[in-house]
């Protein structure tokens, strides 16, 4: 009852019943959920908290309730939550949209057809079926909003990617990604085997790190944001990744037998190669993203540095 | 600037490439709290190594995140550092370390670019050298006592606490209490002096030494008017009416800081944590009497449960969650112990059995989102700027109120790093949902925002 008059849900015409309803089916899917599905709170049932009244008090309490109710009664079609709504997000959504576009029209039309979205244009089996109804509260509204937008866009250049032929995209002025450099030939399998085994030994933040940092040529900045570390953190983790890579691939030469020199040697070859993919790999990056208009930053405009 | 890092042999980056997500990809739901560092445990362990695999939900994630996040820490260079430097000029006024040195930024300029060329010989720069000293000593005659103003550091901690042996020597001990001086400033005005007032388990300020802070006060002036405490100045703010008394509860069943305060006007008492801080060890001294002070603490704490020990006045929050149900043997154990530290529905938890049984630890009044540990230093933090610090392995917690000149650290922290670095070992970055970096070099006492 305490979460329910937090929540401030009665204003929007949930009830009581209604809202404990939504409640339980968020702490169906994230509490008792055994599926390997992403983020289902894999507790064992038998040694975790997870499932204690404490636990589900506390879950319950730390969702953003204020936000969820709104949202629900978005979904509901409440008209003062609609309000509510708009007055709060819409002009956030064009700014969003904005912000990962970078382009006015593009914005526009992804913001409308979140909104649409959201809104339940289409209906299945004669119900309005709102995106809203999957935001359970775990963030915030913004945030959630934002990554919808994100995945959406995402998503819809995919989609365009399939449809849109090469030379209609050539016609529009779309420049392209550069190709992802082709894989290194290395004929040699223990080279493959050391690395891998290497990698496998990484925490899954610091292969998150190196591949964010050398796959997707984020910057240190961004890389530093989505961990939520400072940036001079990062920089000093993938120093010491590099670092630590080559020692350990270089072991695990060693031990299928290669000589320190022959190690050396292999992976000295592939340090070469690496250094010219970079770099032709970060000129041809400048002005081209892998989705138009992204964030991702050329090297050389995010200060880092990122030369060899 | 941050060094670039090194490369990596080639062969990383195919491996990197070929390895394919295996999963589904994770939901908005959890990529949004993800994104806010709000998401814990197994769920954000389950997202990084989805990320780790998944180059579009590393899209998505990098298109997520508040442009401001990313701007803030691009922004960082030497010399945003240098203007954050919180210092204070003779009057009082919070000035960035550039403010302070542009004269001689400019001298420098000068000097390099117009006087020097100039200057034919040696003969006449030592003569322009020999200017400049005459005009320094002269600077220094005219304002005598503005260079031996110590600037406090900004410290944040509003009350320091002692633990439950501590607090019963302090309720027995008090009238010997009294908190030393750690700078210059603080000796000209010594902090208030703690005396054993009329009730058992209470700290009562004198008038004179209450007035003694009225010093302070009116060196604030500007600021007690506005009725805030001035930027960065580590104060209790006792406010009081008149006739009132003002109480700090430290915990409950605890004794409780009473200072009698001037009857008329409006007083801004000031009490430096670092001073309380500072007075810990003295009280720890007093071990071997805590035996003899527990039958005094005991009626101090029904005397509060009463009701009756607790004068009427302001109170103020007491900022500080102490394990005081904890026994003395379990409260050394725990800061012995390699005790695991998690984020649970809001509550810090702690287990020390490698994750057999988990206990509840910290539970404030804001959902927690986030801890980290370093040794026996263990930070939390969670809604509405919620940031607790215990430097014993969690026997005692201390809330930490970081802020900056006007701006106080109120947003979401969701995410508290603590970075390795020899040259700062008390470093502590905190993340906010609202995209905001805040650091402190020293534990939390002094605090910037990037």
């Amino acid at each position: 009852m305490a979460l329910y008059e937090r929540s401030g849900a009665a204003a929007y015409g949930v009830s009581a019943e209604r809202f404990a309803a939504i409640l339980d089916e968020i702490l169906r899917k994230y509490l008792y959920s055994s599926s390997t599905q992403h983020g289902s709170a894999q507790h064992d049932s038998v040694h975790s908290p997870a499932v204690s009244p404490e636990y589900k008090a506390d879950f319950c309490s730390a969702l953003r309730l204020e936000e969820l109710a709104l949202a629900r009664a978005c979904a509901a079609g409440n008209e003062r939550a609609w309000q509510d709504f708009i007055s709060r997000y819409r002009q956030k959504l064009h700014s969003m949209a904005l912000h990962i576009t970078r382009d006015g029209a593009h914005a526009a039309e992804l913001a409308d057809s979140l909104f649409a979205d959201l809104y339940g244009v289409t209906a299945r089996e004669g119900v309005r079926k709102s995106k809203l109804l999957s935001y359970t509260g775990r963030g915030s509204l913004e945030g959630w909003l934002r990554t919808v937008m994100a995945q959406e866009f995402v998503n819809r250049y995919r989609k365009q990617k399939r449809t849109v032929s090469l030379e209609e995209q050539t016609e529009e002025g779309i420049q392209f990604a550069a190709a992802a450099p082709e894989p290194a030939s290395t004929s040699d399998p223990r080279l493959e085997a050391a690395t891998d085994e290497a990698l496998a030994e990484l925490s899954a933040e610091d292969r998150l790190t190196l591949a964010s940092y050398y796959l997707d040529g984020r910057t240190l900045a961004e890389i530093a944001g989505m961990l939520g570390l400072h940036e001079s953190s990062v920089s000093r983790r993938l120093d010491r990744l590099a670092t630590g890579l080559r020692k350990r691939i270089l072991a695990g030469l060693r031990m299928q037998g290669m000589s320190h020199a022959q190690a050396a040697e292999t992976l000295e070859t592939d340090v070469r190669d690496i250094r010219l993919n970079l770099r032709s790999r970060l000129t041809q990056d400048s002005g081209t993203n892998t989705f138009p208009g992204s964030s991702k930053i050329p090297a050389q405009d995010s200060g880092d540095g990122r030369t060899d | 600037m941050t060094e670039v890092p090194k490369i990596v042999p080639n062969i990383v980056f195919d491996r990197l490439r070929a390895a394919p997500p295996d999963r589904a990809h994770p939901e908005a739901d959890l990529l949004t709290p993800f994104t806010e560092r709000t998401l814990s445990g197994t769920e954000r362990e389950g997202v990084i190594e989805h990320l780790a695999l998944c180059g579009e939900c590393r899209e998505v994630i990098a298109l997520a995140l508040p442009a401001a996040d990313v701007a803030a820490l691009a922004d960082e260079t030497a010399a945003d550092r240098a203007t954050s430097i919180p210092v204070r000029d003779g009057n009082g006024n919070e000035r960035t370390w550039l403010t302070l040195a542009w004269p001689n930024l400019i001298w420098t300029n000068v000097w390099a670019n117009l006087v020097r060329p100039r200057l034919g010989g040696p003969g006449l720069r030592w003569a322009a050298l020999a200017a400049g000293v005459v005009v320094a000593a002269s600077v220094l005659l005219m304002h005598p006592g503005k260079l031996n103003q110590v600037v406090l550091p900004s410290s944040n901690r509003q009350v320091a606490t002692t633990s439950p042996m501590e607090q019963s020597a302090s309720s027995t001990k008090a009238d010997e209490t009294q908190l030393k001086p750690e700078t210059q400033l603080s000796q000209q005005h010594p902090p208030p002096r703690l005396q054993a007032g009329p009730q058992t388990g209470q700290i009562v300020m004198p008038r004179h030494q209450a007035a003694s802070t009225m010093l302070l006060a009116d060196n604030k002036k500007q600021s007690a008017q506005a009725g805030r405490p001035p930027a960065g100045v580590p104060t209790l703010d006792i406010s009081t009416r008149g006739g009132a008394n003002e109480t700090v509860e430290v915990a409950s069943g605890t004794p409780a800081v009473t200072t009698e305060s001037s009857p008329q006007g409006t007083l801004m008492a000031r009490s430096d944590a670092p001073a309380i801080e500072k007075a810990k060890p003295a009280l720890q001294s007093q071990d071997t009497k805590a035996s003899e002070a527990q039958p005094t603490s005991a009626q101090a704490s029904e005397q509060q449960n009463s009701g009756t020990a607790v004068a009427p006045g302001l109170r103020l929050h007491a900022d500080v969650i102490s394990t005081a149900k904890l026994a003395p043997a379990a409260s050394r154990a725990l800061a012995q112990h390699n005790v695991i530290w998690t984020i649970t529905g809001g509550v810090l938890q702690r287990s020390s059995d490698s994750g057999q049984s988990w206990q509840d630890a910290l539970r404030p009044n804001h959902p927690l989102l986030c801890s980290a540990s370093r040794d026996k230093d263990i930070w939390t933090g969670g809604q509405a700027g919620t940031l607790f610090h215990s430097g014993n392995g969690g026997v005692t917690w201390v809330q930490v109120r970081p802020s900056i000149k006007d701006q106080q650290l109120s947003s979401d922290i969701t995410h508290i790093d603590l970075p390795d670095d020899a040259h700062s070992p008390d470093k502590i970055v905190v993340s906010t949902g609202s995209s905001e970096i805040w650091s402190s070099a020293d534990g939390g006492t002094t605090w910037e925002k990037k």
